[in-house]
């Protein structure tokens, strides 16, 4: 028995990420969606009767079934069903006869029933078709709307929480949905929430692959040593000032995270900038602290610098180059009003302790900082120069992010570290299964109708103003993101801010995916807890004897996010309006 | 000469015991070998991608850093000093590296410098310890003036 489990072990470590590839894969290709008879049907579309279903919000009801019943008819003559679009062709059959009636169908809406006027009727006995003005659903809050609920809430507070993993949280709430769909939904169909098939349509694997191929990408990097090299070269040209070695490490940090994952910025640049603080005789906190706020800001420029910028750019059709038009700009502000805050809030922490460090020391930092292998890092600086090009120049020839990041991450393997079991075991698998299982619990509270409650609440805020949804927006997701994890957050609102911006005027030029980008990024800074770099930065800080508490952290945090937050929403209204 | 190991961090806590053991090891002629004893357990509260193998090799790296510190300044106080890093639960690393240096003595620090312990706490971890190793582990007195 111990035999078989070492031998699965083993198959799992060479071959586990290749496996999981596969899996994912295969999930994608399940999730598309077939050729569909619509395609057909439109090349004739004569005696059949046209048509399109919304919602009370004028959004497309797609997956509605649409049923024509013909007078004493005991089924159905004819049957279609509704396109992404919410269109829909029903042919007719050939014994059409009045009166006839449509009877429109769907989960979580309530039935919709038309009779055809007689002159419609003759339309259609004439051999004509016909084209109806859109039929409009009205949403139907049954069962299943609340158990959905409860269970994307209960999901967010088991992660708030910590009780479980996140991705074992999200896998739950995927599993309870599945449950009561095909359990309470075989005793009552008002249990219903959503099918398989349904529901991983909703998995956005653009943002799958986009991240895995980054994760790469950045793995190769992160063995380079880049980040303690960078952090060393800001105390050498600092020559032992303290407020230019905050002030470099801040841009470094900033442009770094841009870029690359700002997790594993953190978790390499803080054990060397804790030395170098050490070194210089200052409080380590006094590096720390801005370096990782400016982490956190400075992610937002690109479209790879975070991975709610992923989500967004990906849902709302954004590419590197929009985030780097619309939003670098606003970010170097945000900056700027950072790096003020830092030298004044750290003045005193930054007055170096008498005394001067040995040569043993300074020997052993310069080691610490040392790059291990030149042409590694040299291969991997320019396969990494290459996939931002592509990821620039690349929608020039509709590259998407996430074949660019492929792209980029295949380049890494084959350039730079041919050991591709090491690098999968790089890839970050749980947190890519997390997002699958958040896309399809989002995928269910869509179906039920709690976005679109939560969207039409909003709406009614901010009524008919472009600049007060952007502000309503901005602030509210940086204050929810500082207490709730902030990529469920994001996920869960974008099709909520999707309505918004196909409903509130003005809002072409996405200036609400904008305002979200920048609302649950800069929450990031606001707790301990608000965002994974902060918790990586204060566990490691702690082990160094400089424990930085809930509180501590607020008491910067807080003025650094409104600070942050403000810059962000005159940028977005300055910039957009 | 015996062996007096004191469990030390970074920070101004860590100076105070670190001062404490000094003193100690200089009225008895003892040499000092200060220990530093991390673990990762934090990192399962980061939900985004970590690479445990990379920390590992920082924190040791950082921790080399710091026990020179400690080194240096035991040193330059007239004591024989050296380090030692282990990864690991606290209590049973503490224990292991206790026996193996052949201490004489074990210095523990304050609560705000062993991070999550209470004082109650670590009197408990020292009395233990001290049964099962039959070397006795103190903390370091609250009185022990800083520098």
């Amino acid at each position: 028995m111990k035999e078989a489990i070492a031998r699965a072990k083993n198959w799992y470590d060479r071959w586990g990420g290749v496996a999981a590839v596969a899996l994912i894969t295969a999930l994608w290709l399940l999730s598309l969606p077939p050729v569909l008879p619509a395609a057909r049907a439109e090349l004739n579309t004569s005696n059949a009767i046209v048509g399109s279903v919304l919602d009370a919000q004028g959004q497309p009801v797609s997956e509605s079934l649409v049923s024509l019943w013909l007078e004493e008819g005991e089924a159905p003559a004819a049957t279609a069903e509704t396109s992404p679009d919410g269109s829909f062709i029903l042919s007719l059959p050939p014994y059409f006869t009045s009166p006839a009636r449509l009877e429109i169908s769907r989960h979580h809406f309530t039935d919709y029933a038309y009779t055809l006027s007689a002159e419609e009727s003759a339309v259609l006995a004439g051999g004509d078709s016909l084209v109806l003005e859109d039929f409009t659903l009205a949403r139907s809050f049954g069962p299943a709307f609340w158990v959905a609920t409860v269970i994307f809430i209960g999901m967010l507070v088991v992660m708030a929480l910590e009780r479980l993993h996140n991705a074992l949280a999200a896998l739950l709430a995927v599993a309870v949905i599945f449950a009561i769909t095909f359990a309470g939904g075989a005793i009552t169909e008002s249990l219903f929430i959503i099918d398989f098939e349904h529901d991983l349509a909703y998995i956005d694997f653009e943002v799958i692959f986009l991240l895995m191929g980054m994760m790469i990408v950045v793995g190769v990097i992160e063995e380079t040593g880049i980040f303690q090299w960078l952090a060393y070269k800001a105390y050498q040209l600092s020559r032992g000032k303290a407020w230019l070695m905050t002030l470099i490490l801040m841009l470094i940090t900033a442009v770094i995270t841009a870029l690359l994952d700002n997790v594993a910025t953190m978790l390499l640049i803080t054990p060397i900038t804790i030395q170098i603080a050490l070194a210089m005789g200052v409080n380590p906190l006094a590096l720390l602290f801005p370096a990782l706020m400016s982490s956190n800001v400075g992610g937002i420029a690109t479209l790879i610098g975070t991975p709610t910028n992923i989500l967004i750019g990906s849902y709302a059709g954004l590419g590197f180059t929009d985030f780097l038009r619309d939003l670098t700009p606003g970010v170097l502000m945000m900056l700027a009003g950072l790096v003020i805050f830092a030298m004044f809030y750290f003045r005193r922490d930054r007055r170096a302790a008498p005394g001067k460090v040995s040569p043993a020391l300074l020997k052993k930092l310069a080691e610490n900082a040392r790059i291990p292998d030149r042409k590694k890092l040299v291969k991997a600086l320019i396969v990494l120069a290459f996939t931002l090009m592509l990821f620039i120049f690349g929608e020039g020839i509709h590259l998407t992010p996430a074949v660019s990041a492929i792209i980029g991450a295949v380049a890494m393997l084959l350039v730079v570290n041919p050991d591709i079991e090491e690098m999968m075991r790089v890839v970050d698998w749980t947190t890519l299964v997390f997002f699958m299982a958040l896309f399809m619990v989002v995928g269910a509270i869509e179906e039920v109708g709690l976005v679109s409650t939560i969207a039409v609440a909003i709406r009614s805020v901010v009524g008919e103003s472009t600049a007060l949804a952007g502000i309503v927006l901005l602030w509210s997701s940086s204050i929810l993101s500082g207490v709730v994890d902030n990529i469920p957050f994001t996920l869960a609102m974008l099709p909520a801010v999707g309505y918004l911006n196909a409903t509130v005027p003005g809002t072409a030029n996405n200036i609400l995916f904008y305002a979200l980008a920048i609302g649950v990024a800069t929450g990031g800074n606001f707790t301990l807890i608000a965002s994974s770099p902060n918790l990586v930065v204060a566990g490691i800080a702690e082990r160094a004897g400089y424990r930085i508490s809930f509180v501590d952290f607020i008491k910067v945090g807080a003025p650094v996010t409104l600070i942050t937050a403000a810059i962000g929403m005159a940028w977005v209204l300055l910039r957009f309006l | 000469m015996s062996i007096i190991l004191c469990a030390t961090r970074g920070g101004e806590e860590s100076i105070h015991t670190q001062d404490y053991a000094i003193q100690r090891a200089k009225e008895g002629g003892d040499s000092i070998v200060f220990l530093y004893i991390f673990d990762l357990d934090f990192l399962g509260h980061v939900k985004l991608n970590a690479r445990p193998d990379l920390l590992t090799e920082e924190i040791v790296e950082m921790a080399g850093f710091l026990m020179l510190m400690a080194v240096e300044r035991a040193e330059y106080a007239g004591v024989t000093a050296s380090s030692l890093i282990r990864h690991g639960k606290f209590a049973a690393e503490l224990a292991a590296a206790a026996r193996s240096s052949g201490a004489s003595l074990v210095i523990l620090g304050r609560p705000a410098e062993q991070g999550h312990f209470k004082e109650s706490g670590l009197v408990t971890l020292a009395r233990t310890l001290s049964d099962e190793t039959g070397i006795p582990f103190i903390l370091r007195p609250a009185e022990q003036p800083g520098h």
